[in-house]
């Protein structure tokens, strides 16, 4: 039995090595000005030093922070009204709003950007705008993972029977859900998100396909400087995994916690 | 009170506005698009002529199969292995290594190419050390043709595949194996007549995914082989984005081929799951 467990680490640990030497290797590429022979030389944090201090890249960065946000403000706000109504008043649209929200998984980017492009792209209005359709995509394309979260969280909390009790205290119905439900699933809300934020931030194909290089986020600018500067582009590398890891870190603290806490009331 | 019911049916309106202005709508377009020439006119199977005849076309269609098929395959095997492996190690350990994985499911895209092509590329890290450490596997490796982009494809399918398998072995018992054991079944029986038939449902599941996965990628893939590998998702991009004009038809037709894939995936994968759940149940 013991021989099997060491078999089973082995197994793990390289799976892990696998995993881990892309990441690992580019890091220790974006401190080190020459790695030509089997040792690195020359240990530098230039690449970090350029980077920030340019201003396409902190540009970058802002601009897809800021598109991280409105799409999922918007996603969060429609979803959660669309449950409110299916939860309280038409149960058998239920159905319909899940079809809705699973669909973009099977689609994806590169079918879901070709078809609002070949809709809108000779659109005169602001529908024509190459933001307005990329934050439409952006919305669509993180559905599933708000939709999800959001009803994980509403199935672990009794939404029916809080409401009722609201109303019988004088409460309208509209007002008990999103003062009463919306704050009590705070944490499934921030979790999906955050997936959200992941989504988005690792986006390359909606903004490269509605946008071209007009709209240059952090993916766009990582593949341009790619072309240009290795060490560069290590670094925005190193950049764009620390926040990726970040995210999904607070996320599992944040899933982790739920966990011990619905346990504790469980018992 | 029914009216007053009638009005909340307001609040639907907003998801139900954008979910058809930025989904139903644009897809539902595309499938018409697919029967309309580009060159005008009414309702024709031109495109689809174009897609089945044409060699470009052909070998999109048959590159994106293959490269979707080895590494879900690959994949699903290594995921297999890992999970099993990870249901023998302490929980403390197997909590760091979910913990990594579900950290590395995140690594995708333009960030993947990149790091590849600093381990693999032509100057590459590891291809500079199998040169001067003489190991020829290594030194010739060449990340820039279908086969070193499959090992890209597996790189990405392992997280995700590994991480969707583990909830499935809590299904299997330890009773079940002593009693196997008992009846002398060796590790390898116990697996073949007993472990795979129960996973079943759930492997192929997950292969279902990982091989829609490895189909709609592209970021990946554009980065490392920019057009010079003809894939579906690279010719549909092509016929809206670039220099030429605009081939809404044939792109149409090109995205109505890749959802017939996943769809065609999708139902095949569920219905021989569904025969191996009935002979769980019948046992």
């Amino acid at each position: 039995m013991k021989k099997h467990r060491a078999g089973s680490g082995i197994i793990l640990l390289l799976i892990l090595v696998w995993l881990l030497i892309p990441l690992i290797v580019t890091i220790i590429y974006s401190l080190f000005q020459n790695w030509t022979g089997i040792i690195p030389r020359g240990f530098s944090l230039k690449a970090y030093a350029e980077i920030f201090s340019d201003p396409a890249f902190l540009s970058a960065l802002g601009r897809t922070i800021l598109i991280c946000i409105i799409p999922i403000l918007i996603t969060i706000l429609l979803v959660l009204l669309a449950l409110f109504v299916t939860g309280l008043f038409f149960p058998g649209l239920e159905r319909v709003v899940q079809i809705i929200c699973m669909i973009p998984y099977t689609i994806q980017g590169v079918i879901l950007s070709v078809s609002i492009l070949s809709m809108y792209v000779a659109n005169k209005t602001f529908l024509g705008n190459r933001l307005v359709m990329l934050t439409g995509a952006y919305c669509i394309i993180i559905l599933p993972y708000i939709y999800q979260g959001i009803r994980n969280g509403m199935r672990a909390v009794n939404m029916p029977v809080l409401i009722e009790a609201a109303e019988t205290l004088g409460a309208s119905r509209i007002y008990a859900y999103f003062r009463i439900i919306v704050p009590n699933i705070i944490s499934s809300v921030i979790v999906s998100s955050l997936l959200a934020v992941g989504i988005i931030f690792g986006d390359y194909v909606l903004v490269r396909n509605l946008d071209g290089s007009a709209f240059q986020n952090i993916q766009i600018y990582l593949y341009q400087a790619m072309k240009s500067d290795s060490m560069k582009s290590s670094a925005v590398f190193v950049v764009i995994m620390a926040v990726t890891f970040a995210i999904s870190a607070v996320v599992l603290w944040i899933q982790g916690h739920q966990g011990k806490h619905s346990e504790k009331t469980a018992k | 009170m029914k009216k007053r019911k009638n009005l909340y049916l307001l609040a639907l309106l907003p998801f139900l506005v954008v979910a058809f202005m930025y989904e139903i709508i644009p897809l539902i377009t595309v499938i018409v698009n697919s029967f309309q020439s580009d060159s005008g006119g009414g309702f024709t199977l031109e495109n689809y002529h174009t897609v089945s005849s044409r060699l470009l076309y052909q070998m999109a269609v048959t590159n994106s199969l293959k490269i979707s098929l080895i590494s879900a395959g690959i994949g699903i095997l290594i995921a297999f292995l890992g999970a099993r492996a990870a249901m023998n190690v302490g929980s403390r350990f197997r909590r760091v290594f979910m913990t990594i994985l579900n950290m590395v499911s995140n690594f995708a895209g333009i960030p993947l190419a990149f790091a590849y092509m600093i381990l693999l590329g032509n100057a590459g890290i590891i291809v500079q050390l199998g040169r001067t450490m003489g190991w020829d596997a290594l030194a010739n490796y060449n990340l820039y043709t279908s086969n070193g982009l499959a090992m890209v494809y597996v790189y990405f399918q392992i997280p995700l595949s590994t991480l969707l398998l583990i909830p499935a072995f809590h299904a299997i018992r330890k009773e079940w194996k002593e009693a196997s054991m008992l009846l002398g079944a060796g590790s390898s029986t116990f697996w073949l007549k007993v472990g795979i038939p129960v996973l079943m449902p759930s492997i192929l599941d997950t292969f279902s995914i990982l091989f829609a996965n490895a189909l709609a990628a592209y970021a990946t893939v554009y980065a490392i082989m920019m057009n010079s590998i003809s894939l579906l998702p690279i010719q549909i991009a092509g016929c809206f984005v670039g220099e030429v004009k605009i081939q809404k038809g044939l792109g149409g037709a090109l995205s109505v081929t890749m959802m017939v894939i996943m769809v065609i995936m999708i139902l095949l994968t569920s219905t021989i799951s569904k025969r191996f759940q009935k002979g769980v149940k019948k046992a």
